[in-house]
């Protein structure tokens, strides 16, 4: 294939959009059922309500907050985990299975649990997404800060750098970076829904809660206007982690 | 000691002996590295090191930078004995070593930053360098841009640039084209000639070896010894001319080549046995 400049796949983006669009709505208005499939026109009257009304801009509040809190603890605790897991070969022999069956593990399936030891409030919701996060950034810090940049350490020492933790920093961090943020681009994807199991499952509230009570009451229109907003959440999360990427990558 | 600096050699090495354990395990086995170097090298002096392949001439260069703890023995830099790596000396790397995320100017700061210079003073001291070796257009390109010849030139204006009086080179173009390589030993003959630096310079050609040194330091090695000093008497410039016809070039390497190659075929006869 013939490689494609940004305006071309632009202008075939908004013409694919525009056929799906279309094609949906046609469909919609030729089966007239708006509980099955309600057409384009009507989820955007049904966004338009949830807007006016305040009830989207809260919801999205309540999730963002949620998500945020979330990622900044699976990062902290990743941090821990996959430093002590890249120094000591012990601790990643004895850790890694358990990371790796949470890793392969739906973390739908663990929300009973969380249930029953932390309660659906905050922190119950916080430890949702958690779980759903820290192993890819855990994994990520792990593997960054393994292959280490023997070179570069020294060349930094050499000119003056002094202690571990300049080092760590200076050169260490900063040479993993690039894996670490891809790792976090993973767990953000996976945090979105970690966010939204909590937020359906555990107790209703943001934009999960908001599916999840027009699903109950068989409002598909008001259900797409809102998964809407969430889709777009994470495709913007996952794409301003991916620009900071670009941005810190040199080649 | 102010009216007797003349006479502070730049660095000197007293009986340094450094051993290597073969792994990580305590009860390792270990290896004879280097065995009682002793060493005068004097201010302004260019020294190259020559020596089979695994005769510990980068270690010694290591020891000399404080990257390595010797054993035993003393390392002195301009009279002070040492054991970390200080300003007065500046270290030039075989694969470059640059940073891979910092611009061509932020390598050649990195050192000036690391010590706390102000901004400015820092940015103009690079440019400086950076002008020198002829990267101006490339202050603000990244590593992966530039050849390996630019990138090792990146890597010697940010040693000049610390104002360092020794440059400690470890075979610093031998991952350049032959022809660049040509080059860039015009250039730091130019330099060296303009600020006489002391330069510690390992290498493993010969030529390299005769054509930059006052003086060459050839090693052996099971352990790495002083074999012999050699003096270069060739005159000064010599990137004006190319000095490779002059009569003693061609002694000097040729007495070197003998000794290597004693080394070397020694060294084959052990391995066949």
């Amino acid at each position: 294939m013939k490689k494609r400049s940004k305006a071309q796949v632009r202008r075939d983006q908004i013409v694919g959009l525009v056929i799906f669009l279309s094609v949906w709505e046609i469909a919609a208005r030729l089966l007239g059922n708006k509980l099955v499939l309600p057409s384009v026109s009507q989820i955007l009257a049904a966004l338009g309500d949830l807007i006016a009304s305040g009830e989207l801009i809260t919801a999205m509040a309540e999730s963002i907050w949620l998500l945020i809190v979330g990622l900044i603890v699976s990062t902290i605790l990743g941090f821990v985990l996959g430093a002590l897991v890249a120094r000591s070969r012990t601790a990643y022999w004895m850790l890694n299975p358990y990371f790796s069956a949470l890793f392969a593990t739906p973390t739908i399936a663990l929300v009973p649990l969380v249930l029953v030891w932390f309660g659906f409030g905050f922190p119950g919701r916080v430890i949702v997404v958690v779980l759903a996060a820290v192993v890819p950034i855990m994994f990520s810090v792990a593997s960054g800060l393994r292959d280490d940049p023997k070179d570069l350490v020294d060349v930094a020492r050499s000119f003056g750098v002094t202690g571990e933790l300049q080092l760590l920093y200076r050169v260490r961090v900063r040479a993993a970076l690039p894996v670490l943020l891809a790792g976090l681009r993973l767990a953000a994807g996976r945090g979105v829904v970690g966010m939204a199991v909590a937020e359906t499952y555990l107790r209703l509230g943001g934009i999960g809660g908001l599916i999840k009570s027009y699903g109950s009451m068989f409002q598909t229109d008001y259900v797409f206007a809102s998964i809407l907003p969430l889709s777009l959440l994470g495709i913007a999360i996952v794409s301003v982690i991916g620009r900071i990427e670009r941005r810190l990558h040199w080649t | 000691m102010k009216d007797s600096d003349v006479e502070v050699p730049a660095i000197q090495l007293r009986g340094v002996r450094k051993t290597f354990r073969l792994s990580e395990d305590r009860n390792a086995k270990t290896v004879l590295a280097l065995d009682g170097i002793d060493l005068t090298i004097r201010k302004g002096e260019f020294l190259t090191i020559i020596g089979p392949s695994g005769c510990g001439k980068t270690t010694l260069l290591r020891i000399m930078a404080s990257l390595e703890q010797h054993d035993e023995g003393e390392v002195i830099v301009e009279g002070e004995p040492v054991s970390e790596p200080g300003i007065r000396r500046a270290m030039v790397f075989q694969t470059f070593g640059l940073f891979p995320w910092k611009t061509v100017i932020d390598n050649v700061t990195f050192p000036l930053t690391v010590r706390k210079f102000p901004a400015d003073e820092a940015r103009n001291t690079a440019m400086k360098h950076i002008r020198r070796v002829g990267l101006e257009r490339f202050v603000d390109a990244y590593p992966h841009q530039l050849s390996g010849g630019m990138q090792q030139r990146v890597g010697l204006a940010r040693a000049l640039s610390t104002g360092a009086d020794i440059l400690l080179m470890d075979e610093p173009f031998g991952a350049i084209d032959a022809q660049t390589r040509e080059l860039m030993q015009e250039e730091l003959l130019r330099i060296w000639d303009e600020e006489r630096k002391t330069v510690i310079f390992i290498t493993h050609d010969l030529d390299e070896a005769v054509l930059l040194a006052d003086r060459v330091l050839l090693m052996s090695r099971g352990p790495g010894r002083v074999r012999e000093l050699i003096d270069v008497d060739l005159p000064h410039p010599r990137f004006e001319y190319d000095v490779r016809g002059h009569e003693n070039f061609a002694k000097v390497r040729g007495h070197i080549w003998q000794q290597l190659r004693n080394d070397l075929v020694q060294q084959r006869e052990e391995e066949a046995s």
